[in-house]
Formats: structure tokens, sequence, C-alpha cells
């Protein structure tokens, strides 16, 4: 009752909500539904059904869950998980220190300034499959412009894109390169809104630099490092374009993650029911780290 | 736009119906005229940019003869074909034709999404197509598709390179091996070595292995599988190959080597040929060889691959498509293309043209073609290299025993075969 009195009262605003809430509806809850029910299904293309053929895929409960988190499915998925864990987290903390860095250097007055910010947002602003299949040709292993400076140096090649370890370290290479702009520029953002006063009353009782970024800057800056790790976790987490055009999950699956391993499952087995599984655990896997890390923040607020 | 399409059609048709209706005496010209409306036919072309050249004056040929058909068409990049078909496809929004590997072919089928055209295909052309490449068209009794081109991966080597180091073209799987040993000095070496399935099939038959045969029946962890992969990661360790491993670029390193004379030898088809003839190493082309490739102790062979012209089965004029596709595989145009590319004709009558029975490139891999082997005709058949290459890479790379490899790709082929 109280709800649809509280409607009443805002009939206006929620007139103006209705066309974005439709489109949400199509966009998002309608598929996210047909995902959820899908996993419980045993989909996939012979039995989906088509335009010219009748689907014939059934309900089969827990059945997709249960085969990846036990046996043979398990060992795959905690393999593709630890690495999705790698490449989050290695990313995401380089994201950080990268970004922030610069940002603290941009912030000071020198000389140029609006060139180097410009300079700096290219990674960003270049469409990310081009920048994929630019660095895939630079760590191409025999042509590569990176193996070839090490030659010159006289050092030994690297077997970028045939090893595991230096094939994640090569799209994590690159995705760094891609992603630091853009916390740089949040970082900035902040940065730039702490007020002055602060840093002058702090220099008047004598806080040296390190003090004064440990206590003012980093507490100042809270709001705008969880935002910006937030959404860093989560976009990497689902990072997709650059694994898929550098390694394609390769060498031998050591650099899928969980997404390009939904993707492969989707579109390359066509088992639709279990990449809808495998949607649906990734799903609840950053609700449930956006929940814990929104609480984190609250925690340290209160205390 | 489609249904555009469709709306006026249907509007023009009723009209020249009233026309025909509302007393004209001379009754031939109405039903004449729905065969003159235009039409225009959507055509996926999965042929790579040079290929592209040489196709484009066929369709245009076509479209000058006739003048009611337009054709649409576009280029989709072989390796994106496969899924991007399927998910138009579903949806109704595929194209009327596609140039289709044959291993899709059957899956399509399967699937539903192309059309039949067994009442179609004139009896000629059923006895002058070669058998193999026409029965990746057939599924369950049924035709789907006309085969375009064939081809299958021969051994090709640079000749300047065999005589420096004074070998012949080996014959023998234990000839290969110490000529590419003999191969590897002054700065190049014997034999490129691809991790990846599809060119790792020819070692399989050389030993006796095999992959799937068309009652599904899985040999690739059989003893003489084994066998093959061991040999084929041997020339890896006794340093003939290339040094430096690089899985996911490894084909247009392959190329480039080849064609700067690095690599006295490789396994590649005759999509190859083309691209290799600009290399600087073959600006006199008759430094190209191209021959079988070795028998082993149990056999000879590699893959039988190629692609099918079929029609969708959303086309709104699978008439008007299959005269189309028919005139793109006349025997002249099949000639054309094998001329101008090397690609191998599926025709019968095609080989016996003088000009390509004379080019040696051609000859060599004709000749491969005989002891070539069909791949299996299954709806899977599409789908195996997906779980078979990533074993294939880490038994390079020394993570996995050839046999323990080969044991994962089995597993993960009963998990596909099942359903």
């Amino acid at each position: 009752m109280k709800y649809i009195q509280a409607i009443k009262q805002n009939k206006v605003a929620y007139l103006f909500l209705l066309p974005a809430m439709l489109v949400m509806l199509c966009l998002v809850f309608i598929p996210l539904v047909q995902g959820i029910y899908y996993s419980l299904t045993n989909i996939d293309q012979y039995n989906m059904g088509n335009r010219f053929v009748k689907a014939s895929y059934r309900f089969i409960g827990l059945q997709n869950y249960i085969s990846i988190f036990s046996g043979e499915g398990f060992a795959e998925f905690s393999k593709v998980f630890r690495q999705t864990l790698i490449w989050t987290f290695v990313n995401v903390f380089f994201h950080f220190v990268i970004g922030l860095g610069l940002a603290l250097l941009l912030n000071r007055h020198v000389r140029g300034r609006a060139i180097y910010r410009t300079l700096l947002l290219i990674p960003w602003a270049v469409p990310s499959f081009v920048s994929a299949f630019a660095w895939r040709w630079m760590f191409n292993g025999q042509y590569g412009f990176i193996n070839l400076m090490l030659a010159k140096l006289g050092l030994q090649p690297i077997p970028w894109l045939s090893d595991p370890f230096w094939a994640m370290t090569a799209v994590i290479i690159t995705n760094i390169w891609l992603g630091f702009p853009f916390m740089m520029v949040t970082m900035l953002g902040g940065l730039q809104s702490i007020s002055k006063e602060l840093y002058e009353a702090a220099y008047v009782d004598g806080a040296n630099r390190i003090q004064q970024f440990f206590r003012i800057t980093l507490p100042q800056l809270r709001p705008t490092i969880f935002v910006a790790t937030l959404l860093g976790v989560i976009w990497t987490f689902n990072m997709f374009a650059v694994i898929y055009l550098i390694t394609e999950g390769g060498p031998y699956n050591s650099t899928q993650i969980l997404v390009t391993y939904a993707y492969n499952k989707a579109f390359s087995s066509w088992q639709l029911g279990e990449a809808t599984t495998y949607g649906v655990i990734i799903l609840s896997m950053l609700l449930a780290f956006s929940f814990f890390y929104t609480r984190l923040l609250k925690m340290e607020k209160e205390q | 736009m489609k249904k555009m399409l469709g709306l006026t059609m249907a509007a023009s048709l009723a009209l020249t119906g009233l026309v025909g209706c509302s007393g004209s005496q001379s009754a031939g010209q109405p039903q004449q005229a729905p065969q003159n409306t235009p039409v225009t036919l959507k055509f996926w072309n999965t042929m790579d940019p040079s290929e592209t050249k040489v196709l484009q004056t066929i369709v245009d040929d076509f479209m000058k003869q006739n003048p009611n058909i337009k054709i649409d068409m576009q280029n989709v990049p072989f390796s994106d074909a496969q899924s991007k078909f399927k998910i138009a496809a579903q949806a109704g929004d595929g194209p009327d034709v596609l140039r289709c590997e044959i291993a899709w072919t059957p899956e399509f089928a399967a699937l539903g999404l192309l059309k039949p055209i067994d009442d179609k295909v004139s009896e000629e052309d059923k006895k002058d197509y070669l058998q193999a490449p026409f029965n990746y068209n057939v599924y369950q009794g049924k035709i789907y598709g006309i085969p375009q081109v064939t081809d299958a991966p021969a051994m090709l080597y640079n000749k300047r390179l065999l005589k420096e180091a004074g070998v012949e073209p080996p014959k023998t799987m234990e000839e290969f091996k110490t000529a590419v040993k003999k191969l590897t000095q002054n700065g190049h070496y014997g034999f490129y070595l691809s991790a990846d399935s599809y060119f790792f099939q020819p070692f399989l038959y050389a030993f006796g292995g095999g992959t799937i045969t068309d009652s599904k029946e899985i040999l690739i962890n059989k003893p003489e599988s084994i066998e093959a992969l061991k040999f084929m990661v041997g020339l890896k360790n006794d340093k003939v190959t290339q040094t430096n491993f690089d899985f996911a670029n490894q084909y247009k390193n392959m190329m480039t080597d080849f064609k700067d004379g690095k690599v006295a030898i490789i396994f590649n088809g005759p999509w190859a040929t083309a691209d290799i003839l600009t290399g600087k190493e073959f600006q006199d082309p008759s430094n190209l060889g191209v021959a079988p490739i070795p028998a082993g102790p149990k056999g000879q062979g590699s893959p039988v691959g190629g692609h099918n012209y079929v029609i969708a089965s959303s086309s709104k004029y699978p008439n008007e498509a299959y005269k189309f596709i028919e005139f793109m595989n006349k025997k002249e145009n099949q000639v054309k293309l094998a001329k101008e590319l090397r690609l191998l004709p599926t025709r019968k009558s095609a080989y016996e043209d003088p000009a390509l029975k004379s080019d040696p490139i051609f000859a060599g891999f004709a000749e491969q073609m005989k002891v070539a082997k069909n791949r299996p005709v299954i709806p899977e058949g599409g789908q195996i290299f997906k779980d078979f290459t990533p074993q294939i890479e880490a038994v390079v790379a020394g993570k996995a025993s050839p046999e323990q490899a080969l044991n994962n790709v089995a597993d993960a082929w009963t998990k596909l075969l099942k359903k």
C-alpha cells in the first residue's frame, strides 16, 4: 500500500521513468531471466530450434551446475577461475598504481600538462581490438618488435604467445596499457576536488609530503578509489576482447578466463546450457564481490 | 530492407496478375513478367582478397548474362563464417548463398539451415563431380550443396635449398627425417612445424592413425596415432624445425619464412600458392616444388578439404540461387580459378584442360589428391579441431606426453559425439 501511494504521489516522475524502465526490461531483465532459465536446461545447437526446426531441449534442473562443480568439470572450472583471479588482480593493481602515480604527477604544475594528458589518453581512445591486433603483432615470437629489440640488446627472445606464463604476461601487459588511462583520469578528477586549504593547513603544521599523502590525499580520494577499483574489477573480470584477440585463450587454454571460456562453450562448442551456467556463475561472483566490497567501505567509514 | 523488397515483389506480382485478368489477349506476356522482376541474392564469400579478385570477375560475368539477378557479394572472413552463418541463419537473416567449408555442410544441414537441392543438380553434373568432394554435400541421403574447390595439403619445397643441400624430395618419412636434418644449415632450417591439429593429420595418416570415422568411431588415441605424434614432436627435439614457436602467429610465420627462404619444406594446401608466389624466393615460380607428403610405414595422405556452394533454407529465391552457383561452378570457371589461383577443381572434366595439366604446381597438388583422405562426414566434423589443437600445442611445448594429450582429445570427442 505504502508503495502504491508513493507512486501516486510521484506520478509524473514515474511517468518519465517508464520508457527507460521498459527499455531496461527488454534489454536487461528478460535476457537475464532467459539466461538463467537456459542454464537449467540441456539446450545446445541441435535442440535449440530455429525458424525451420522445432526446439526440443528440456529442463534438467541443476545438472549443469553439478557437472561444473564436481569431477572433471570442476578441475577445468578451477583452472580457469584461478587464471581469472590472476588476470583481474594483477591488472587492477597495475592500473591503480600507474594511474594514481601519473595522476599525482599530472596534478602538479608542469609545463605542457595538457599535451601529456592527451598523449596518456591515447591507449584508451584507440578501439581495443585495434590495439589488441597491434600488440599481437608486437608479441610475435619471430618477427615481433619486442623480440627484435631483445635480440638487438643481445638477449634471448621470449616465447610470448606459446608459453603459458609469458602468454598471460603478454595479455596482462596489453590490458594494463589499455586500462590505466581510465584510472588516471578518474584519480586526477578526484585529486583536483581535494581542497587546497587542507594542504596549506598541513604545511603550516609542519607535515611533510609523505604525511600529507597518507593523511590527506588518500583518505580524501577514498570514494573515488572505491568506485574506480570496483568498476575496474568488474570490467577486467569480464574483459573479453584482449584475450580473445591476442591469444584466443591459448596456448592450450592457459590464458582462458571465465568469459572467454563461456564464449567458447557457447559459440564454438554450442553447449548453450553449459555456457549460460557459466554466465550465471560469473554474474553471481561479481554480485557477491560488489556486495562485500561496498560493505567493507561502509565499515571503514564507520570506524 | 528485405521485407520491403518482399512487399514490392508481392505488389508487382499482384499488379501483373491484375493486368493478366483485365482482358489483355496475349496470354504469354503476363506469365513472363514475374521472372523479369529483379532479384538480389546475398552471397557470403570466404575467399581471401587475392582470390576474391578473380571470383569477382566471374560474379560480374554472371550479372552481365543475367541482368535480372543482382549479386550482393559480401566478404566474410573464413575464421568467422561458421558461427556467423549459424547465428544469422538461425535468426532467418542469413545470406542466400554461402561458400561453405566442407565440414560445416553436414553440420548446417543437420541444423536445418540449408535447402536440399536434389531436384536441381543435373545428372551430368553428378557424374562429373569428383566423388570425395561431392560426398561432403550429402547428408542423410539428401544433397545440400555443390563442391566449389577441393584441396589437400601437400609437401611444398624450395628447390634451390634442396639442391644446395644435395637432397632429393623425400618420398618416405625416413627420407624426410634425414632430408630435413641436412637442410638445417646456413641460416635456414628443414621443416616448419605447425602445432596445429589440421597440419598434424598428414603424420596421422602416414603412421596408420586417424581422427574419427564416418560411423563415429574415435581413432585418435590408438597406438598408431600416438606414434605419429611422437614422430612429429621428434622433429622439434631433433632441432630441424623453427626455433621460435609462436602458436598464435604460426601460420603467418610459416608463410613468411617459406617466402624468404628461411625454411626449406612446409606442408600447405593449394590455397597458399598465390601468396607464396609473391615471395622473393619464388620470383621464379619454378623454384617452388610440389610433391605428395611422404609415405610413412603404414600409409600416406593428407586431409581432403575444400568448399561447397550451399543455399540457405531462408532463401526466398532458391531457383535463382541455384542458377547462380551452377554458373559459378561451370567447368570454364573452375578452370579459371585453377589457372589463376591453382585451386583444385571439383569437376573431372576440368582436370582434362591441357593448360592445367602442364602446370607443375597444379600437377603436384593433383598428385597429392590421389592419396588424400576424407575427413569424417558427420555434423560434428566442423567442431573437432577446437579441442584438438590445444592438446597438440601442449605436446609441442613439452607440457604433456603424446599419450596423455591424445587421450584428452578422445575424451573431449566422446563428449562431443554424444549429443
